[in-house]
């Protein structure tokens, strides 16, 4: 009986080897998951004139853009102008650009008379062209009323690169008639280009 | 197994005791006593938090860009061992936005790759680099037995497709680093 037991406790020990193998073939892993988030950004550099292109604009000082000689000396109404703008950004995430003139065209900035002496013009027209990726739009500042004008474009892709705007002025444009003399005086409008979500 | 040797002994004793008292001459045996320790690895338990690397936000909020200083703190695999030869080997998948499934648009990626490294079993760490054309450091060889523990870590973040691409918005963005160990015959 003793005999049998010990017999029985070897044969068990056999077996160990072949327990052994088995684990052998068995790699232990472990995984650790990585994670993280990119939030929806959108982002507009400074501007920035570009080389070509620019007429009659003496360039950029900060964010202000300066015409040059707004009137024809020959005719006194409006000398064309023209400049091309650049805007590094990003919008990682479909958005919508937008470009607002807060004027709706070059309104007198200093004081002026209720009444404006006819046959005179006294604010100008421009029009604002602008490219964003894929997407193409124009802005037209008519000078009609001063108000404000703005101008959407939904794009339906995250974009990144440069927005390129066109600013121009055609000769003799006026808010009366063409080649209409300007008033004297300080002419100015604001542009604002914003990224935002749809 | 020191006891289980002190039960075969007694035993042993138990029988010699009774064949002597029926004969001065026979005896029993001797018995072999044997045995075994198998070759077999394991790959501890992660003690850090709830096991997960979160790198946070991967873009730089005023250009889209990747950060360039994305990092998390590395893992410890405590209580691992192997009781011979052992490889362990380290790979990584990179962090791909889950929820933008499409092709990014021009200028941008959704692709984060990293450096996974698995430090502290081996003289040399195993090295992975997701999206590398090879990884020739991914497996290291330990020659003898070795318990202690394993570091995990993660660094050196890139965009896939190149630096000058922006990360397209996404909640989450995955990937997975994996730590095998496996005993070599």
């Amino acid at each position: 009986m003793k005999l049998r037991l010990l017999l029985l406790l070897a044969g068990a020990a056999a077996l160990l080897p072949s327990a052994a193998s088995a684990q052998l073939v068995a790699p232990v892993t472990r995984t650790v998951p990585v994670i993280a988030s990119a939030p929806a950004v959108c982002s507009i550099q400074e501007p920035e004139l570009q080389a070509g292109g620019q007429i009659n604009f003496r360039g950029l000082n900060g964010n202000t853009l300066q015409i040059d000689h707004l009137v024809d000396p020959a005719t006194l109404g409006a000398a064309g102008a023209s400049a091309n703008i650049k805007f590094d950004a990003v919008c990682n995430y479909p958005h919508r650009i937008r470009v607002e003139a807060q004027n709706n065209g070059l309104w007198q900035t200093s004081e002026r008379s209720p009444t404006p002496p006819e046959g005179f013009a006294y604010a100008v027209p421009y029009s604002a062209t602008i490219d964003w990726g894929l997407e193409h739009g124009r802005l037209d500042a008519d000078a009609k009323v001063r108000r404000i004008a703005e101008r959407s474009i939904t794009v339906n892709r995250p974009t990144s690169g440069e927005i390129n705007l066109r600013l121009e002025i055609e000769a003799g444009a006026s808010n009366v008639q063409a080649n209409a003399p300007l008033l004297a005086g300080f002419y100015g409008d604001t542009l604002r280009i914003t990224l935002e979500p749809q | 197994m020191k006891i289980a040797h002190l039960g075969l002994a007694a035993l042993i004793a138990a029988g010699s005791g009774a064949a002597s008292a029926q004969s001065t001459t026979a005896t029993s045996g001797p018995f072999p006593v044997t045995g075994n320790v198998p070759i077999l690895c394991t790959a501890g338990t992660l003690s850090e938090d709830n096991g997960v690397f979160a790198v946070g936000v991967l873009v730089d909020l005023s250009t889209g860009l990747l950060r360039t200083d994305l990092s998390a703190p590395p893992k410890v695999l405590h209580g691992t061992f192997c009781t011979s030869r052992s490889t362990i080997t380290v790979a990584a998948s990179p962090m791909v936005a889950q929820a933008f499934t499409t092709t990014p648009p021009a200028g941008f990626s959704k692709t984060v790759n990293f450096t996974a490294t698995a430090a502290g079993w081996t003289p040399s760490p195993a090295v992975f680099t997701t999206g590398a054309a090879t990884n020739p450091n991914a497996v290291q060889t330990r020659n003898t037995g070795f318990t202690g523990d394993i570091t995990v870590s993660i660094g050196s973040f890139t965009t896939g497709g190149g630096p000058t691409l922006r990360m397209v918005e996404d909640p989450l963005y995955q990937g997975a680093v994996v730590v095998t160990l496996a005993a070599a015959s």
